[in-house]
């Protein structure tokens, strides 16, 4: 019903201004978006969009993220993609490989890149992460940051992390974190919190300088240091009890351990800023801090896990000319700070690095940690099949995340649940890379 | 009356059009899925028998399997077991019987996501109803984490299935059972039998059209395993709870592999429909129609 | 049945020892249907009590069973939540509009369809109801690929029609309840409408629909309360949040919203309630429909 509205005030709107511009042609150009809360944002900076560019309609519609992609395929299958669309670090490489988006290499070309996050556009790139052409442009990233307690901090008279924390400093924290009062062996506060999901497990690989796939992204062989990291942060579970298992959490939302001071500590995306602000509330004070470095990263190795939001074209567009100009304003210097909530980062430095964006009146107070990673090279795992042999979604109780958490749970070694989920995974991996 | 020949089909036309084109096309076309790989977002490609060979060559495929039929071993008997108790407990001439039979029918009604959410909150390991109670008052130490623990996922979601649907089977045997001559009842009893052998000898044979009738539907209910999966478990923990339903669910819906779960949905169809069959063939053996 | 069974034996066994023993069984039958009484309402009391509570009592040890924020000014503060916040008088709108319109919509397709089995003959009828009673028996794993495929194709998405058309026209069960009630009623009802020159549309409106209203209204409220509980269409053609029927919008509550137990917990009393009050006022109808959709 609000798209129809929308779409229709975006029409009024148009005609409207063709009608003043006149002899100008109508251009249409449709545009897709998830988080349908921010729809009041997007149609303002349309709105803007228009009054520059007479003679131009934005019609836009809004779907909530796990609604998404389902849309869009539908829309894929029926030949009827929009101009225009927000497009996932998870979703892109299927989308290329099935030629559903159009190569904006010859744009970016006539653009510098030095104003951007460029370390975090590797997914938006084919076939090289590095070197390709890209097919979508980057409007906001994100990445994983370690969130930790102050006053949990204050109360065992340890320092907050630091940017050079070990692992082993970590765990030490972690330890003097893990309070239990009653002795009946279930902590009330835990110094941290971990399950299979990807967006907390895999930065301790890439912290570690570890790779969870082969240099070709095609099959799941992961090297020692992902072995190793793996071990370490399953063990803070099993050998150091100083995480709960899954098991235990279960009926809690995994993202609400943290806020509600159930753990100490706890690494997911920096995304999940604004649910702890809202969880949290004034209960206690929280910073965040960088993943501590891996004992066998090396600088050469190390990487980020950031990803990123991206815009990309349909290779149908009549108006690709219209539509790169459109992209250009969207992911351009000029946007506002405010547009980027929580722990979203703008692409483009110029916005990033401004006051606005760094909320000092909000928790947490260093919001500035999560800038460091896009200085960083990054990397991800996203394959095609990554829902699949990851566990993600209605099937995060599958693939890998099953497995680690059975590694959680105590009812599997990490070795058995390592050849379970690699066997697995390069079953499905098969599939798309024969 | 008169009519026109054509009468009978306008009638029937909303029927027809609607079984057309919501069961019989779809009926076809997805057994012509199951013969391709289709992600949606592209055209379908013919692949032959590939999906049913990597189904019947998957470890995950048998596991699913194993888990359909261990739910169904567990739904069939506990519902039919706990339904026929119910009807005989409220088959009878007491104050406020009314009432309990109204009580006992009432989770039918209602959401299977609502109740699941609640019995979710009741089986979360740490702060459940559930857990907590085995601890203050039975004094149980170390109670399961019932949906996160591989041995007890499967029976929760089963729990949760018998507990709304007993109530149904429960008016099924009722009505059966108050169908059944009583003085037949009355003649056993008089001939010194005992209530459990009038019971034994005279109602359950007498009954055994509809207890073929409820095992039956109870066996197609429960390849069908959607709602409280998904509100519950997830088919978690690492694949422990996913019965075939839930993980045709899975491969078109998440995974976007359209052929594949066709040949899973088809398989499903197979077994409950060869099922069906072996039990009507069979039934000739017990159940007795007067 | 044992008061009936009682009264049938002969007045010589009726002494104190047997009347002891009647009352015993009695106490044991009524402590067997409290029992399961209890088991039946537990879950319902417990997420009624969640509701009632503030979210910080919530993930209390041991559990409370006091229902906290009915002993403050703010008793209903987590239903006011979720209307104020959360659209949730939205969300029971959509489920009212769907289940009620496929439910009018059954109780003419069934009974137009059900009126040609009942009274007509024509070619290939046998088969075309056996066919039609088969289709209860197929998944609907099986057939909802490919109507998803058709409803991408129809452009439905993100409308109600998906929610509606499928299970408006595909009446099996309500076309076999409706097609044995039309079989009772005596012909010389509509030999008589005949005479006076109806047509079969006028036989079918003016003498069976009024006569059918207990089947009619034992259809209606069955398929009302199949169609406000359904949650894969939703799940698989709804994107759009204003759209979200009861219990579309429960699962993403889960995953949306914080201290997520005490508004989940009252939007679940919630989309609970109606189907409660509805049992309430035509219980009758709602057993003898779930009973002939099984019974034959």
């Amino acid at each position: 019903m609000n798209r129809i509205i929308a779409s229709g005030l975006a029409a009024a709107v148009g005609c409207t201004l063709a009608a003043g511009a006149a002899a100008q042609e109508t251009i249409e150009i449709d545009y897709f978006f998830w988080s349908p809360d921010r729809m009041e944002l997007e149609q303002r900076l349309i709105d803007a969009y228009m009054a520059a560019n007479p003679g131009v309609t934005i019609n836009v519609q809004a779907q909530p993220p796990s609604d998404y992609w389902p849309r869009m395929s539908a829309l894929a299958a029926a030949g009827d993609l929009p101009d225009v669309f927000y497009m996932s670090s998870g979703f892109i490489e299927e989308w290329q490989g099935n030629g559903l988006l159009a190569n904006l290499q010859p744009y970016v070309d006539q653009l510098d890149l030095s104003d951007y996050y460029t370390g975090t556009f590797g997914p938006a790139r084919f076939p090289d992460s590095d070197t390709g052409d890209m097919y979508a442009f980057p409007v906001n990233w994100v990445g994983p940051v370690l969130f930790y307690n102050q006053d949990a901090f204050d109360a065992a008279g340890l320092d907050y992390p630091s940017d050079d924390w070990t692992w082993d400093e970590f765990l030490a924290a972690a330890q003097a974190l893990t309070v239990d009062e009653n002795g009946d062996g279930r902590a009330e506060q835990y110094g941290f919190w971990a399950y299979g999901r990807y967006a907390q497990i895999e930065p301790w690989v890439y912290r570690n300088g570890g790779r969870l796939l082969n240099p070709a992204g095609t099959r799941l062989d992961p090297t020692p240091e992902a072995v190793e990291a793996l071990r370490f942060v399953t063990d803070l579970t099993r050998e150091h009890g100083v995480a709960p298992t899954p098991a235990e959490m279960e009926g809690i939302r995994q993202q609400d351990v943290f806020p509600m001071g159930l753990a100490a500590m706890w690494v997911d995306g920096s995304w999940n800023v604004a649910n702890t602000r809202t969880v949290a509330g004034d209960d206690f004070n929280w910073g965040i801090a960088l993943v501590p470095q891996g004992p066998s990263a090396t600088p050469d190795t190390m990487r980020a896990y950031t990803w990123i939001d991206m815009l990309a074209m349909s290779p149908d567009t009549e108006h690709p000319e219209q539509v790169w100009d459109f992209i250009q304003f969207m992911t351009s210097g000029e946007r506002d700070a405010t547009d980027f909530a929580g722990g979203m980062v703008p692409s483009n430095r110029v916005t990033a690095e401004s006051d606005a964006w760094l909320e000092r009146d909000q928790q947490p107070g260093n919001k500035e940690v999560i800038l460091q990673l896009g200085a960083m090279p990054g990397t991800t795992s996203f394959t095609q099949g990554w829902s699949e042999w990851r566990g993600y979604g209605p099937a995060d109780s599958g693939g890998m995340n099953g497995e680690l958490d059975e590694v959680f749970n105590g009812r599997k070694t990490l070795d058995e649940a390592m050849a379970a989920f690699v066997d697995f995974g390069n079953s499905v991996l098969t599939r798309y890379y024969p | 009356m008169r009519r026109a020949p054509i009468t009978p089909y306008l009638f029937l036309a909303p029927m027809v059009v609607g079984l057309l084109v919501f069961r019989v096309i779809p009926i076809g076309v997805s057994f012509f899925a199951s013969f391709t790989h289709w992600n949606v977002i592209a055209p379908p490609q013919w692949a032959g028998l590939a999906n049913y060979r990597e189904m019947l060559g998957s470890a995950d495929f048998w596991r699913v399997l194993g888990n359909t039929s261990l739910f169904a071993a567990m739904y069939v008997p506990g519902v039919m077991i706990i339904g026929l108790a119910l009807a005989v407990l409220v088959n009878r001439k007491l104050r406020g019987i009314t009432f309990f039979r109204g009580l006992f029918f009432m989770p039918y009604i209602t959401s299977l996501v609502a109740v699941a959410l609640a019995w979710r909150w009741v089986f979360s390991t740490r702060f459940g109803l559930l857990n907590n109670a085995l601890i203050e008052v039975f004094g149980i130490t170390n109670p399961p984490a019932w949906l996160s623990d591989p041995i007890w996922a499967l029976p929760s979601v089963a729990i949760v299935y018998i507990w709304q649907s007993a109530g149904f089977v429960m008016l099924l045997f009722l009505a059966g059972l108050q169908s059944i001559d009583r003085t037949l009842h009355d003649a056993a009893r008089l001939d010194g039998a005992t209530a459990w052998q009038s019971f034994r000898y005279v109602t359950l044979p007498l009954l055994s059209p509809v207890v073929f009738f409820v095992m039956i539907i109870s066996l197609i209910t429960s390849s069908q395993t959607f709602e409280v999966t998904y509100a519950l478990t997830r088919g978690g923990p690492n694949g422990a709870s996913t019965t075939l339903a839930y993980s045709v669910f899975q491969n078109a819906f998440v995974f976007y592999r359209m052929g594949y779960a066709s040949a899973l949905a088809y398989t499903l169809f197979a077994l409950v429909g060869t099922l069906t069959l072996l039990n009507f063939t069979l039934r000739r053996r017990w159940v007795h129609y007067g | 049945m044992v008061d009936r069974a009682g009264t049938l034996t002969l007045p010589a066994v009726r002494s104190g020892s047997l009347r002891r023993d009647r009352m015993a069984t009695q106490t044991l039958i009524y402590v067997f249907l409290i029992a399961f009484a209890a088991i039946t309402v537990f879950p319902f009391a417990w997420m009624v009590i969640t509701s009632l509570k503030d979210p910080r009592d919530v993930f209390r040890i041991p559990p409370s069973l006091v229902p906290g924020l009915l002993f403050t000014d703010q008793p209903l503060a987590n239903y006011q939540t979720i209307f104020t916040e959360l659209n949730f008088a939205r969300y029971l709108f959509n489920s009212a509009f769907v289940a009620t319109t496929c439910a009018i919509g059954q109780c003419v397709t069934c009974s137009l369809a059900g009126f040609a089995f009942a009274r007509m003959d024509f070619p290939a009828k046998r088969w075309l109801f056996i066919g039609l009673l088969a289709t209860l028996f197929v998944p609907v794993e099986v057939t909802i690929i490919p109507e998803f495929l058709l409803m991408i194709q129809l452009g439905w998405l993100d409308t109600y029609l998906p929610l509606i058309v499928p299970s408006l026209m595909v009446g099996a069960f309500g076309t076999f309840l409706l097609t044995e009630f039309f079989k009772t009623i005596p012909r010389d009802y509509e030999e008589a409408a005949a005479v006076e020159g109806a047509n079969a549309f006028q036989v079918y409106w003016h003498v069976f629909l009024p006569l059918s209203r207990p089947a009619l209204a034992s259809l209606f409220v069955v398929a009302f309360i199949t169609n406000w509980n359904e949650l894969l269409r939703p799940v698989l053609y709804i994107t759009n949040p204003d759209l979200r029927t009861v219990p579309l919008a429960l699962m993403s509550f889960q995953g949306e919203y914080e201290s997520a137990w005490t508004l989940l917990m009252a939007g679940a009393v919630l989309s609970i309630l109606p189907m409660v009050l509805v049992y309430l006022a035509a219980q009758r109808y709602i057993v003898q429909g779930f009973m002939s959709s099984g019974i034959k």
